[in-house]
C-alpha cells in the first residue's frame, strides 16, 4: 500500500476502463439507483420502514429498499450493523417490529401460509453452512423438494444430482457432510437452497468461513448463479465479487442504510464519511 | 433412529448384492479411525507402562494391587466360596414364584425375543466378530452353569435354540439391500412394529391359556419384563417432555417442566411406594401394572432431561436452516432435529437404562410389602395409624422431594451461569 493512494483510489485505477467508461446509472424516479441491465425489471422485494428491535436494541433502524428481479445487491457494514438482521428478517428467520416487507407480491406477517410461500420462493446460504449432518449430501437436497414439494424421490434425486453437476461436486453425493471440505459442503448448501427453486437467493457471509483457497470455488458458482438471472442479495466482505458482479452495493451502518450506489459509486466515490471510513478499513 | 443411509446416484443405483460381505458407508461419527500402524508389544509396554521412573512406580503398585485382587476373587470363586447355593435355587433366583411347569413359557418368550433382536440387527446393524464372540462366550457360560448345576437336558436345548433364532432372525434380514427404498423402508417399518409389539407378546405367551398370572412374575424374570417397559415406556413419555420444556408455549413449558421436577423430586422407592399405597386407593388394577407404570413415569422424567440436553447442544444453524429450506415445524423436529439431539443424548440415555435395569430390583421391597400389606390391611386394620400412612408417606416424599428439587434448581443455577442453557 503505497502513501500517495488512498484504498478507494487503488480501487478506482484497477477497476479501469470500466470506471472510465461509467455508464450512466438509470434511477427508479424515487432516488434509488439500479444497473440498465435491469430497466424492464419489476421490484421483486420491497422494504418499507423497517424497524427490528432485540428487546431494548434496535437492530434494523427505519430500512427502506427496494430490490429488483434479477438484481444482485451486495450488502457492506461493520460488524453489528444489522446486515445478517436485515436479509433473516427477508425469509421470516426473524420477525420485523414495524415497516412492510413484500416479497414478490406477498406481505411477511403473522399468516403461516405467507411464510410457507416466502420460505420456497426464498433460498438462503449460512455463513456456517449449516448442512444437516446426519444424512447424506443427496438427501440434504432431496429433503426439501420431497418433503415441501412432495416431489417423488426419483425425481428428487434427478434434480439433485443436475445440482451438484452444477456446483461442480457430482461425485460428493453419497458421502456426508463431514466429509467434505469447507468449500464442498458451502456448495451444497447451495445447491441445496436452489433445490427447492426459489426465485431469490439470500447469502449471509457465504465465504467467511472458509480457508482462502476454497473462497473462490464457491464465488464462482454464485457468479455463474448471478447470470444465469437469479436475484441474489449477498451479504459480503469480497470486494471483488461486489465489484464485478453486484449491480447494486448497499451500505449498512448500527442497523440503518446509509448509503447505496453502483460499485462504480462506491469504489470513486463514495458520499458518506461512515462509507468512507468502513471501505478504507477494508480495502 | 432415522436415520437416512446414503442414496447411490439414480443413474448407478447397484443390484442389490446377492449376499456376501456389502460396503456401507457410515457416517464419520459412527467410523472407527483405522489404526495408522501396528505398535510392537514392546514398544507399546515401555511406552506406556514405563515411561518414567514414577510412571514405573504408578504401574508396579497398580499391578500389585490388581494381582492381590484377582487372586483373592479366583480364591473365593473357586475354594471359598459355597455355589451350590446358585446351583440349587436356580429356579427360585431365575424366576421365583413362576409355576415350574410352565417353564416352556418362559423359554419360548426368550426364544421369540432374541429372534426379533436378531431381526433387528439384520435390519439396521451388523453383527461384528466381537459381538459374535460375546454371544459364544456367554452362550458357553450359561451352558456351563447349567451342566454344573445338573440343570434339564430341555433347558440346554431351549438355550442354544434361542441363540439360534438370534442368528437366524439376523441372516433372514441381514442381506437385504441398505439403500432407501420404499421396500426397505416397510421393511424397517415391520421390524419396528414386531420389536412394538413383543412385550405384549411376550404377556401372551406368558399369561394365557392358564398360563401364569402376574403375581407370579417373580425373580429375575421380572426384572426382564420391568426393565424394558421401564426404559421404553420412558423413551416414549421423555421424548414428548424435553419438546414441551423447551417449548415457547407458556402453559406447555410449566406443565412439562413441573412434571420432570416432581417425578425427579423423589427416589424412584417413594414412587413405587405411591405405585403400592396410593395408586391402589385411587385407581386400583393390578400391581404389576401400576408398577410398570411408574417406571415409566420416572425414566421419563429423567430421559426428558437428557434429550432436552441434547437439544440444546443442537446448533440453532440446524433449525434456521431446516425451516429455510421450507420445513414446517413438525417436519424440521421429526427429520432433522429428533434424529441428532437423540443421538447426542445416547450415552446417558442409556446410562439411565442401566440404572432402572438395576432399579427394578426394589420393585422386590414393593412386592414383599405387598404381603404384608394385605396381612396388615386384615390384621391391623382398627390400629389408629393406618388411616394416616398416606400423609406419612406424603410427608416422606415432601422432605425427599424439596432436598432433591434444591439440588435441581443448583445445578440449573450453574448451568446458566455457563451460559449452556440458553442460546
Ligand atoms: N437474537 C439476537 N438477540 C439479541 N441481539 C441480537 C440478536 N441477533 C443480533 N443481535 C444484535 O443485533 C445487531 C446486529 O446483528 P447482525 O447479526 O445483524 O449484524 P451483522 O451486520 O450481520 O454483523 P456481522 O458482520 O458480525 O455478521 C448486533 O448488535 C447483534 O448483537
Ligand atoms: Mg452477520
Amino acid at each position: 500500500m503505497t502513501d500517495e493512494l488512498s484504498p478507494v483510489d487503488i480501487i478506482a485505477e484497477s477497476a479501469g476502463p470500466k470506471a472510465a467508461a461509467a455508464v450512466q446509472p438509470a434511477t427508479n424516479g424515487e432516488g434509488e439507483v439500479f444497473s440498465p441491465r435491469l430497466a424492464g425489471s419489476q421490484d421483486i422485494i420491497i422494504t418499507e420502514n423497517v424497524d427490528k428491535w432485540f428487546g431494548d436494541f434496535q437492530a434494523l433502524d427505519d430500512v427502506s429498499l427496494r430490490i429488483k428481479e434479477h438484481e444482485i445487491v451486495v450488502i457492506l457494514g461493520p460488524s453489528g450493523s444489522g446486515k445478517s438482521t436485515y436479509i433473516r428478517c427477508l425469509n421470516r428467520l426473524e420477525e420485523h417490529d414495524a415497516g412492510r416487507i413484500v416479497i414478490d407480491g406477498i406481505e411477511l406477517n403473522e399468516d403461516v401460509r405467507a411464510m410457507a410461500a416466502i420460505r420456497s420462493e426464498v433460498g438462503m446460504v449460512f455463513q456456517q453452512f449449516n448442512l444437516f449432518p446426519h444424512i447424506s449430501v443427496l438427501s440434504n437436497i432431496t429433503l426439501g423438494p420431497q418433503k415441501v414439494r412432495h416431489m417423488p424421490k426419483l425425481e428428487a434425486e434427478a434434480l439433485a444430482m443436475q445440482l451438484l453437476e452444477r456446483v461442480g461436486i457430482p461425485e460428493q453425493a453419497d458421502k456426508f457432510p463431514a466429509q467434505l471440505s469447507g468449500g464442498q459442503q458451502q456448495r451444497v448448501a447451495i445447491a441445496r437452497a436452489l433445490a427447492m427453486q426459489p426465485k431469490i437467493m439470500l447469502f449471509d457471509e457465504p465465504t467467511s468461513a472458509l480457508d482462502p483457497e476454497m473462497i473462490k470455488e464457491v464465488l464462482d458458482v454464485m457468479q455463474e448463479l448471478a447470470e444465469s438471472g437469479m436475484t441474489m442479495i449477498v451479504v459480503t466482505h469480497e470486494m471483488g465479487f461486489a465489484r464485478e458482479v453486484a449491480d447494486r452495493l448497499v451500505f449498512f451502518d448500527e442497523g440503518a442504510l446509509v448509503e447505496q450506489g453502483t460499485p462504480e459509486h462506491f469504489f470513486t466515490n463514495p458520499r458518506e464519511e461512515r462509507t468512507k471510513l468502513f471501505l478504507s478499513q477494508i480495502l | 433412529m432415522s436415520e437416512l443411509p446414503p442414496i447411490p446416484r439414480p443413474e448407478q443405483r447397484p443390484l442389490p448384492p446377492a449376499g456376501g460381505p456389502r460396503k456401507i458407508v457410515l457416517p464419520p461419527h459412527r467410523q472407527r479411525a483405522g489404526r495408522p500402524f501396528r505398535v510392537k508389544a514392546r514398544e507399546w509396554i515401555s511406552r506406556n507402562l514405563f515411561p518414567s521412573l514414577g510412571g514405573t512406580i504408578l504401574t508396579l503398585i497398580s499391578a500389585g494391587f490388581l494381582g492381590i485382587m484377582v487372586v483373592g476373587i479366583l480364591w473365593f470363586v473357586f475354594f471359598d466360596a459355597n455355589w451350590n447355593v446358585i446351583t440349587a435355587n436356580r429356579w427360585l433366583l431365575f424366576a421365583g414364584s413362576f409355576p415350574r411347569e410352565e417353564a416352556w413359557r418362559l423359554w419360548t418368550s426368550i426364544a421369540v425375543v432374541m429372534f426379533l433382536i436378531g431381526l433387528a440387527y439384520g435390519t439396521w446393524s451388523s453383527l461384528g466378530r466381537r459381538d459374535t464372540l460375546f454371544i459364544v462366550l456367554t452362550g458357553a457360560f450359561v451352558i456351563f452353569l447349567m451342566a454344573h448345576g445338573g440343570a434339564t437336558i430341555w433347558s440346554s436345548i431351549w438355550f442354544l435354540v434361542a441363540i439360534g433364532l438370534l442368528y437366524l432372525g439376523y441372516y433372514l434380514t441381514v442381506w437385504m439391500p441398505r439403500e432407501t427404498s420404499p421396500r426397505r423402508v416397510w421393511h424397517q417399518r415391520i421390524v419396528g412394529g414386531l420389536l412394538a409389539l413383543s412385550l405384549p407378546l411376550v404377556l401372551v405367551i406368558l399369561m394365557v391359556a392358564g398360563g401364569a398370572n402376574t403375581r407370579q412374575f417373580d425373580g429375575f424374570v421380572l426384572n426382564l419384563i420391568l426393565a424394558p417397559v421401564g426404559i421404553v415406556g420412558g423413551l416414549v413419555v421423555a421424548i414428548p417432555l424435553a419438546l414441551g420444556r423447551a417449548s415457547n408455549m407458556r402453559t406447555i413449558k410449566w406443565t412439562c417442566t413441573a412434571y420432570i421436577e416432581v417425578v425427579r423430586g423423589a427416589p424412584l422407592l417413594g414412587w413405587l411406594f405411591v405405585a403400592l399405597f396410593i395408586l391402589d386407593d385411587v385407581i386400583g388394577g393390578d400391581l404389576i401394572i401400576r408398577t410398570m407404570v411408574v417406571l415409566a413415569v420416572f425414566t421419563g422424567a429423567y430421559m426428558a432431561e437428557y434429550i432436552r440436553g441434547g437439544l440444546q447442544a443442537l446448533p440453532r444453524g440446524q433449525y434456521e436452516a431446516a425451516q429455510a429450506v421450507g420445513l414446517n415445524q413438525l417436519q424440521a423436529m421429526q427429520l432433522i432435529v429428533l434424529p441428532q439431539a437423540l443421538r447426542i443424548s445416547i450415552p446417558p440415555i442409556v446410562g439411565q437404562a442401566i440404572a432402572i435395569w438395576k432399579d427394578t430390583t426394589l420393585v422386590t421391597i414393593i412386592l414383599t410389602l405387598r404381603e404384608l400389606k394385605g396381612n396388615a390391611d386384615s390384621a391391623i386394620a382398627q390400629s389408629e395409624f393406618i388411616p394416616d400412612r398416606i400423609e406419612a408417606y406424603v410427608f416422606v416424599a415432601v422432605v425427599f422431594w424439596v432436598v432433591a428439587f434444591m439440588m435441581s434448581r443448583i445445578s440449573q443455577r450453574v448451568e446458566r451461569a455457563q451460559g449452556i442453557g440458553e442460546r
